[in-house]
């Protein structure tokens, strides 16, 4: 991902590259080429970041598939550049992580100060856990359908651009 | 309730798992180049500990205790680890397929940090309550978010920088990065009274 580009209107984008990997009517599906979030380093293959790692690498990047309307006419191959809002990948965390975990911890600290035994506790936090995590869903839909989380077609990518800026593949 | 305050800033502040404890530098270095990708690491590593530490503590009392099995506690501790992440990124995906999309990339990388199996130990020695042990695994990855965030605010800032060109790049983070522990080391100098 490159740094946020501010648009008109103040709000920042986050940019990616992804590859069309098939397309269908007018909906184009696309796999972004960002293999780890870190890059990968030298030591990927033991840390499971780099292709020669666990092997579960390319059952992640397939289930990362997403659609994306195809006004421009792309084709199978292609590579663009698509981004999101700056504030969804906090929304998409907050909503995925944050609820279940306060879920559970109010369930544990509700509890404890009832019964003060661990087992229960246990019970209780774990019942907050799924509770938070149907909040979740339910917040995730939300977002899904005002389109908050939804990538942007943005352009083309430059032949040779990659997600990190000064560092065109050769 | 005075004792869970200080628990949780000790664990958060004064004993931080990156700064104090040295645990999780792989991705405190790789992955605080922006903020939201730091933040976005820092809340899934923080729903892991957590999640994993809950489990590592019943692990402990109800099996490895129970049935004298205390030398096998690494080894199990990493198993449940490693399916703590499994069952998170499962979730996630049934959860909300565009939410797996925007943050499962992440979660590989949790597998392997050596903060949330530090965190697991730390809590086992320190022979606490359910609970406790939890909101201690809780307080800790909010340390560790935290110290990712302000670093990849710097971060962020030391790209606009002028750097001396022998220092460009990882040798003025690391600069940094020791400034920011010994920032912090000034929480050890936290009056309780």
């Amino acid at each position: 991902m490159t740094p946020p580009i501010a648009s008109a209107t103040g709000s920042h984008t986050i940019e990616g590259i992804a590859r069309v990997v098939r397309v269908e009517g007018l909906v184009a599906w696309l796999e972004p080429e960002q293999t780890t979030s870190c890059g990968s380093c030298a030591s990927a293959g033991a840390c499971g970041a780099g292709a020669t790692g666990l092997g579960t690498v390319a059952s992640r990047i397939a289930a990362r598939r997403f659609p994306l309307d195809n006004p421009g006419g792309l084709t199978v191959g292609e590579r663009v550049v698509v981004g999101v809002d700056d504030r969804a990948l906090i929304k998409a965390a907050l909503t995925a992580y944050a609820l279940p975990l306060f879920a559970a911890l109010a369930a544990g600290g509700l509890a404890q100060g009832a019964y003060g035994s661990d087992p229960l506790t246990l019970v209780a936090m774990l019942g907050g856990l799924g509770s938070g995590l149907l909040a979740a869903r339910a917040g995730a839909r939300r977002l899904d359908r005002r389109g908050d989380l939804a990538p942007r077609f943005l352009r083309r990518a430059r032949p040779g651009e990659t997600c990190h800026p000064g560092q065109e593949e050769t | 309730m005075k004792e869970f305050v200080l628990m949780l800033i000790g664990a958060a502040l004064v004993n931080n798992v990156i700064l104090a404890r040295f645990l999780g530098l792989c991705s405190f270095m790789g992955v605080t180049t922006r903020i939201d990708t730091a933040a976005g690491m820092g809340l899934a590593t923080t729903f892991v500990i957590t999640v994993s530490s809950m489990a590592d503590w019943a692990v402990q009392r109800y099996l490895l205790d129970a049935y004298g099995l205390g030398f096998l506690r690494t080894v199990t501790f990493i198993l449940v680890i490693a399916s703590a992440v499994q069952f998170t990124e499962m979730t996630i995906r049934k959860v909300s397929p565009t939410l797996f999309q925007m943050l499962g990339i992440y979660l590989p990388l949790i597998t392997t940090n050596c903060a949330v199996l530090g965190v697991a130990l730390l809590l086992v020695e320190g022979h606490m309550g359910f609970l406790a042990a939890t909101l201690f695994a809780f307080a800790s990855s909010l340390g560790y978010s935290l110290v990712m965030v302000i670093f990849a605010g710097l971060r962020e800032r030391l790209v606009l920088a002028q750097v001396p060109r022998l220092f460009a790049g990882p040798p003025i983070a690391f600069i940094v990065a020791s400034l920011l522990a010994m920032a912090f080391m000034g929480f050890s100098g936290i009056s309780t009274s």
